[in-house]
């Protein structure tokens, strides 16, 4: 990324001033990459669709589709950036969809906490990121062993609290909330936009987010630098969880129907969100843009497969592909000593 | 030292006591249900039919979930043939089809009769397994052909219009078999055109995202044929913020508790039940028979090894009585003839 992004500042002094301004521009964003790489993928489908890939319909539907993963995106690319990995997205979903459905209006008990439900949900997400957080930085539990735990543990709890049932909700206040438009864009969309804005603005503009970036660049410097490093990984991994709560608590509103099962399909694509991104697995770099667009990449990607009918049987593959190509090029070989 | 002793003899004591009570209860025959998980209402179902089975019986039930891992699957199997010495009767879904060779042998060593549902290769023979009473699968094809069928009825011109489809995982057996149910009941009725299908592996949220997707491309689709309940929700949730529930129908099949509420609401045509509880008691009380010598396995006929049984077929005329029936209340099953709902030789 770093060479990519000098590359286009250097040829940004001899190129006229709108290029040059598209580069100052990309290098202070370090999004070049994926904007490309979303442009491509747009121009491939709208020609291999004749258009139809670029009605406004489609692209509602892509930025509909898109802004949940890139919710959970958002939250799991922090811990990335840490250098760690978050596992816990399906486990922590699955528990707050189970608090979702049993505490908004719905046809098994007479709970109606209307919408409290979405701090409840950010709550029970961070309570559970809370443990994440303490369970790699006290118990020194290495974060992809102490989430996939977790993972479980939080889906263990919401199978036992479920017991098998579907729940249905009733209330549809928040179905319709995320299903109007704002001059025709998804207030789901506008949403996921906000999510990112805010945590783009933290990592920028914050002490916490210089500490984050020291701590994912190299921890030992950091923590020699006077950085608290375990309260800062700690903070990450409740906020990631808050943030899990809140996608979860939208995607259990917006199916109308609470289950465990329902964060068994999150894991893959918010971790292909994230790599194809730009957020390097090997930390310190990327931030809440690259996972936001990686999630509209991805979705952009598998809309049209769709509508290209691309064989079902080989769209999975190419999401698999999509990944490693992503990790490939955004890996910081540099760090890795070994690769195991 | 006096203590010393008091405590070793306590200890001795308590280990003969339950060595005592544990040869006590192998007397009684443990009735066994292996299912994948406990997270869906199908398979939880097994595990209420064999408790009410195990209490009508005064047996004890011991419910093995494999959460769909293969391995837990065998060792779990493994604990408790040693922990009933084989004293027990057993009634699998197996996680996979090729599960059902390793448990085959190990149910053949322990001396335990049993009946696999669904899955099995079609290469494995049962009859070359003395204590594997039955094979019993449903009736898939049968499946997608019914809900198929109730679906082009509801257009505006019945049996005239475009649908699209989604699938449920595409190596599984279910899943195969109902589409070909649709194929066959398309090739019947040539005024309907498959405009294009899409797997969602049984998941809501998969289902959801391709239904959004599709009707992007096909606003003026007529209906949704979905391969099962689950996936239906996501179709009827997707249509909902299309505004088009209620007017582009959506078929199941499984009969989930949800899907009877959307047929009563009007976005789903029809589904079909598969009562899990009376599958596990039906394979319980046949491996039960086997094993008291009422039913001699070596002289049943090919045909009833392995078979199919249908669903309960729910659609609107019906779904209130069913139900009522069905669903708020366990209903007795009669299961003094095993065979009575036999509808062909299975694979």
């Amino acid at each position: 990324m770093a060479t990519m992004n000098g590359r286009s500042a250097s040829l940004g002094r001899r190129l006229p001033a709108p290029v040059a301004m598209v580069g100052t521009w990309s290098r202070r964003t370090g999004i070049l990459a994926q904007v490309l790489t979303l442009a491509i993928i747009v121009a491939g489908f709208a020609l291999g669709t004749r258009g139809k890939y670029l009605s406004w319909a489609n692209i509602q539907t892509i930025l509909s589709l898109a802004a949940i993963p890139a919710i959970l995106a958002i939250g799991l690319h922090l811990t990335v950036v840490l250098g760690g990995i978050d596992l816990s997205v399906q486990g922590v979903a699955s528990l707050v969809a189970i608090f979702v459905g049993l505490l908004m209006k719905n046809q098994y008990n007479s709970h109606d906490v209307g919408l409290w439900i979405i701090p409840i949900a950010l709550g029970i997400g961070g309570a559970a990121g809370l443990v994440n957080g303490v369970l790699n930085t006290r118990l020194r539990i290495p974060s992809f062993i102490a989430t996939l735990g977790m993972s479980w543990v939080l889906y263990g709890m919401a199978v036992y609290i479920n017991r098998a049932v579907n729940i249905q909700i009733l209330d549809e206040r928040i179905f319709k909330a995320i299903n109007g438009m704002v001059l025709g864009i998804p207030n789901i969309a506008i949403l996921a936009l906000i999510v990112a804005i805010i945590m783009q603005f933290i990592q920028d503009r914050t002490q916490f987010g210089r500490y984050l970036y020291a701590i994912g660049g190299d921890e030992a410097v950091a923590q020699q630098g006077g950085v608290k490093v375990e309260k800062i990984k700690i903070l990450v991994f409740t906020i990631a969880g808050i943030v899990y709560g809140l996608g979860a608590a939208l995607l259990a509103c917006r199916l109308g129907v609470a289950t465990s099962r329902m964060g068994n399909s999150l894991l893959f694509p918010t971790i292909t969100a994230v790599a194809v991104g730009g957020v390097a697995l090997t930390g310190g770099l990327g931030g809440a843009k690259n996972a936001a667009l990686g999630a509209l990449i991805v979705t952009a990607l598998n809309d049209g497969m769709v509508l290209m009918h691309v064989n079902p049987y080989a769209q999975q593959a190419v999401n698999g592909v999509v990944l490693i190509i992503a990790v490939a090029l955004t890996l910081d070989r540099k760090k890795l000593g070994f690769i195991k | 030292m006096k203590g010393k002793y008091l405590v070793v003899l306590l200890i001795a004591a308590g280990l003969l006591l339950s060595v005592t009570l544990a040869v006590g209860a192998q007397a009684k025959t443990t009735l066994v249900v292996m299912i994948r998980g406990l997270d869906n209402p199908y398979h939880a179902n097994y595990a209420e039919g064999a408790k009410v089975l195990g209490q009508k019986l005064g047996l004890p039930v011991d419910v093995l979930s494999s959460e769909g891992n293969s391995q837990k699957q065998f060792a779990d199997l493994r604990a408790e043939i040693a922990k009933t010495g084989g004293n027990m009767v057993v009634n699998v879904d197996p996680n996979e089809a090729p599960d059902v060779v390793p448990i085959a042998k190990m149910l053949e060593d322990a001396g335990a009769y049993w009946v696999n549902w669904w899955n099995k290769p079609p290469d494995v023979k049962v009859q070359n397994y003395p204590h594997w009473i039955a094979h019993i699968a449903f009736d898939a094809v049968g499946q997608g052909y019914f809900n198929a069928k109730e679906l082009f009825k509801t257009f505006k011109t019945p049996n005239k219009g475009k649908i699209v489809a989604i699938q449920g995982m595409l190596a599984n057996n279910a899943a195969i078999g109902r589409f070909q149910g649709l194929q066959k009941a398309l090739k019947e009725n040539p005024g309907v055109t498959l405009l294009q299908w899409e797997s969602a592996e049984w998941d809501t949220t998969k289902a959801y995202n391709a239904t959004k997707t599709l009707l992007a491309a096909y606003p003026d689709v007529d209906g949704v044929w979905c391969a099962n309940d689950n996936m239906g929700m996501g179709a009827i949730q997707a249509l909902k913020e299309a505004g088009l529930a209620g007017k582009v129908l959506v078929t199941g099949t499984d009969g989930n508790p949800e899907a009877f509420d959307a047929i009563k609401a009007g976005y789903m045509t029809s589904t079909e039940f598969q009562d899990s509880r009376y599958q596990a008691q039906l394979g319980l009380t046949m491996a039960l028979a086997a094993k008291q010598g009422k039913l001699d396995v070596a002289k049943l006929p090919a045909k009833y090894r392995s078979w199919l049984i249908p669903g309960v077929q729910v659609n609107r005329a019906n779904v209130e009585k069913f139900v009522n029936d069905y669903i708020k209340k366990m209903p007795t099953y009669d299961l003094s003839n095993y065979f009575a709902k036999w509808a062909g030789e299975a694979p």
